[in-house]
């Protein structure tokens, strides 16, 4: 095997590949990176097993060329030095000759012997074979996956809870994620006919999407999305991402949303945000990180914590309106915080059922997006 | 008056019952006066060991945590207790009720030791009379005896008291300390124990005047920071004040068995880890305090010992939550030698007042319907103050065992 090929594309390949490697793996040739180069470019190929990601380098695209001199081969180089050896290289362009399983990476004056291992036994990837795949625009999925995956669960206790669930619904594409103690719901309408596909629900781990989404480019060039009943797969043009799915039934959360709303509250949403994150500096201190919010009248709203240890915050702030009943309730500032800031929209309703109950944070004209808040009992 | 106190510095106490829990038997049945006494864990079995003992008994060589059996070879007549613990704690309350009436500066650091802080107590007269004062009212009210250190700081106040012992009142001086603290061997310090003594003979440091001349950086070495604390304290420095709230701090709560025997039988070590999971609990319980880090000690039949620890998401407080995940640690940890003993401990601890409760999506619907009941109590706290109602919890009989003489400091929380 041996190839030239520019180093910033190299680079940009092995960072994203580089995510789905684990140093700690049972497979232990997993540790590594495998190298493909074809006559139509360069494959790069990292996976630990539940996450595999596949990038690839064109020989040439839309008249430049990235990769030059390719003579076909391919081998298994260890990822925990490659990537930095390919960073710190001096020139614009990077030769790597394979002979036997010994690499030798060439740029400029600089020359690295790497001992590779045998690409025959790096396991194949599984191929899907599925007619459940329908697309919709990169820069979309990624809004769907920021707006959602803050709010899996972190700790194990239940396994299911750590996963967004992907749902279709009635030509709607529904992201909900939830570790109990807020909910984030994000839907989007699917222009494609998915009468015909057979996957209605499917449990992706939320470290998945964090990849995903770091790995994914700012584009409106479609992704192509299948899925299967273990696994899904999200491919753009360079790129193939697949995770494997969460076992088990995800809850149903809908009949826990509130319907009726006692107190009802229209503000601007980053006077809130700064406000609770302002509010949050002393609450930071005590364990819980709560603040308390109270519906007063005139319109106002007050923000207060209290540590009894470090001092008190209180801040009034002006909103749209306030409808219905007088209210207090105590929330983590955390919690908030992030949902405000995965509304993106200047102005936030809020519904308020009661000091005990769960609230809904929503942008003001648009019922896409949910963000439920489950607050805090002081003892 | 002024001439017995210093013009800057602190007159410290440190008041010392003398084999207290004996004492007390004593003052309780005067008829136990003059013969040998010891209060003991469990009589009847292996793991009883001598609490404390009177005079008598120690006399014949009677020591605090020798094995019963041990003790009664040495001393055939030996009169052995259980411990009353309501008594002691009735006698301790009231000991330090005496000692708060001096002043307010009180340190309980044991159900039968204490600071005082007397640097602003002139007008009741000079230290030594104060002291006997003391000393003698507590004698008089309590028909029990103790042992008083009088110094400028904490450490040579307890040095001190140790010093004569029944019924003594020593003064250590800063230019007493050639003749009476550095000949002392370094074991007998206070804050040396039996392996820091071990570590410091090894750099040939014998007596507390060889560790007061020590090198500074090789003590440090040796024992981390607590090792320049200790040559300031063989130097007589020792800045700590006597702080009333320092009965305020703990951070951890745990206890610790010995089994009757080596086990491998998981059933016992399972009934074990149950009866520590309920004792930590009812402690737990009995602070108003919750834990969000369980400890598992698990010390072998060649008395290896481990500690693991795993800390969770929640606070927890029951038995249950700590018998699960004390059991989780063990099976995580277990060699699968027999074990001498167990102890569960729960950390991080902070009181239940200070923490909230997050609600969950999936159970709220529980918790909504106190909702009222919430509210009713909001208002009124808005009206009247923090929180009129406080959940009742039943007092419990459960007699807290092991622990006991940290435990009893609650008392003296307002």
């Amino acid at each position: 095997m041996k190839f030239i090929i520019q180093r910033d594309q190299l680079m940009e390949s092995v960072q994203n590949v580089m995510k789905a490697i684990s140093s700690r793996t049972t497979i232990p040739i997993l540790t590594g990176m495998k190298i493909e180069a074809n006559e139509n470019g360069i494959k790069l190929t990292g996976s630990d097993s539940d996450i595999s990601i596949e990038s690839f380098i064109p020989k040439e695209e839309d008249g430049i060329e990235y990769v030059e001199q390719i003579e076909p081969g391919s081998i298994v180089l260890q990822a925990k030095y490659f990537p930095d050896i390919v960073k710190k290289l001096p020139q614009k362009t990077v030769e790597i000759e394979s002979e036997g399983l010994q690499v030798t990476i060439r740029s400029g004056s600089a020359e690295f012997h790497l001992n590779g291992q045998d690409a025959e036994e790096y396991p194949q990837l599984p191929q899907l074979h599925t007619e459940d795949s329908f697309e919709i625009p990169t820069d979309l999925l990624k809004n769907l996956i920021k707006q959602t995956v803050f709010a899996v669960s972190a700790v194990e206790t239940r396994p299911i809870l750590t996963g967004v669930n992907m749902k279709l619904e009635d030509n709607y594409l529904n992201f909900v994620a939830t570790d109990s103690h807020r909910l984030a719901a994000r839907k989007i309408p699917l222009e494609v006919d998915t009468t015909n596909m057979t996957f209605s629900s499917v449990v992706i781990p939320g470290k998945s999407l964090n990849e995903l989404n770091k790995i994914l480019e700012d584009t409106q060039e479609n992704i192509e999305i299948s899925v299967t009943e273990n696994q899904i797969l999200f491919r753009t043009r360079h790129l193939y991402f697949l995770s494997r799915l969460l076992d088990g039934n995800y809850p149903e959360t809908s009949r826990l949303i509130p319907e009726q709303s006692k107190t009802v509250v229209h503000s601007p949403t980053k006077e809130l945000l700064q406000s609770i994150d302002r509010a949050s500096l002393l609450a930071k201190e005590s364990r819980n990180n709560v603040v308390r919010l109270s519906a007063k009248e005139n319109n106002q709203l007050e923000i207060s914590s209290n540590s009894p240890e470090v001092g008190n915050v209180m801040e009034e702030i002006n909103v749209n309106s306030i409808e219905g009943e007088e209210l207090k309730i105590s929330f983590s500032a955390k919690y908030m915080m992030d949902a405000l800031k995965a509304v993106e929209n200047d102005q936030v309703r809020i519904e308020f059922t009661g000091a005990m109950r769960p609230f809904i944070i929503r942008p003001i004209d648009n019922d896409q997006i949910l963000q439920l808040i489950l607050p805090v009992r002081t003892y | 008056m002024s001439k017995w106190y210093p013009k800057n510095g602190r007159v410290i106490f440190h008041v010392d019952m003398n084999s207290f829990y004996a004492s007390v038997e004593m003052a309780y049945n005067p008829k136990l006066k003059g013969k040998p006494v010891a209060i003991a864990g469990n009589p009847e079995e292996r793991k009883g060991i001598i609490v404390t003992s009177s005079y008598e008994a120690r006399a014949k060589g009677v020591k605090t945590t020798m094995p019963l059996w041990e003790a009664r070879k040495l001393c055939p007549d030996l009169v052995v207790m259980r411990p009353n613990f309501d008594r002691y704690r009735f006698a301790s309350s009231e000991m330090f009720k005496i000692l708060s009436e001096v002043t307010t500066f009180v340190q309980p650091v044991s159900i039968d030791e204490g600071y005082m802080d007397i640097t602003a107590c002139q007008h009741l007269g000079s230290p030594l009379d104060i002291a006997a004062s003391i000393q003698q009212r507590i004698k008089d009210e309590l028909d029990l005896p103790c042992s008083i250190g009088i110094a400028p700081n904490k450490f040579l106040a307890k040095m001190a008291s140790d010093m004569r012992k029944p019924m003594g009142i020593t003064v250590l001086r800063k230019r007493d300390l050639p003749k009476k603290l550095w000949p002392l061997p370094v074991k007998e310090m206070h804050g040396v124990g039996e392996k820091t003594a071990i570590k410091l003979n090894k750099i040939d440091i014998y007596t507390i005047k060889d560790l007061a001349d020590a090198d500074t950086f090789q003590l440090k070495r040796l024992l981390g920071i607590n090792g320049e604390r200790l040559k300031d304290r063989a130097n007589g420095i020792d800045s700590t004040p006597v702080d009333p709230d320092a009965i305020y701090e703990f951070k951890s709560i745990g206890n610790s068995q010995t089994l009757a025997h080596d086990t491998t039988d998981e059933l016992t070590i399972q009934r074990l880890m149950r009866q520590l999971a309920r004792k930590v609990a009812t402690r737990l319980k009995r602070k108003q305090v919750v834990g969000q880090n369980v400890q598992l000690m698990i010390r072998y039949y060649d008395r290896k010992t481990v500690t693991r620890s795993v800390k969770l998401p929640e606070y927890i407080e029951t038995e249950e939550e700590i018998y699960i995940t004390s059991l989780d640690l063990f099976e995580n940890h277990w060699t699968g030698d027999p074990i001498r003993l167990l102890g569960v401990t729960v950390q991080d601890i902070v009181e239940k007042d200070e923490i909230v409760h997050q609600l969950d999506l999936f159970t709220y619907q529980k918790e909504a319907e106190k909702e009222p009941l919430y509210q009713a109590i909001d208002h009124l706290t808005e009206k009247y103050g923090k929180n009129p109602f406080k959940k009742i919890e039943p007092k419990s009989d459960d007699q807290p065992r092991t622990s006991f003489q940290k435990d009893f400091l609650d008392d003296f929380k307002k």
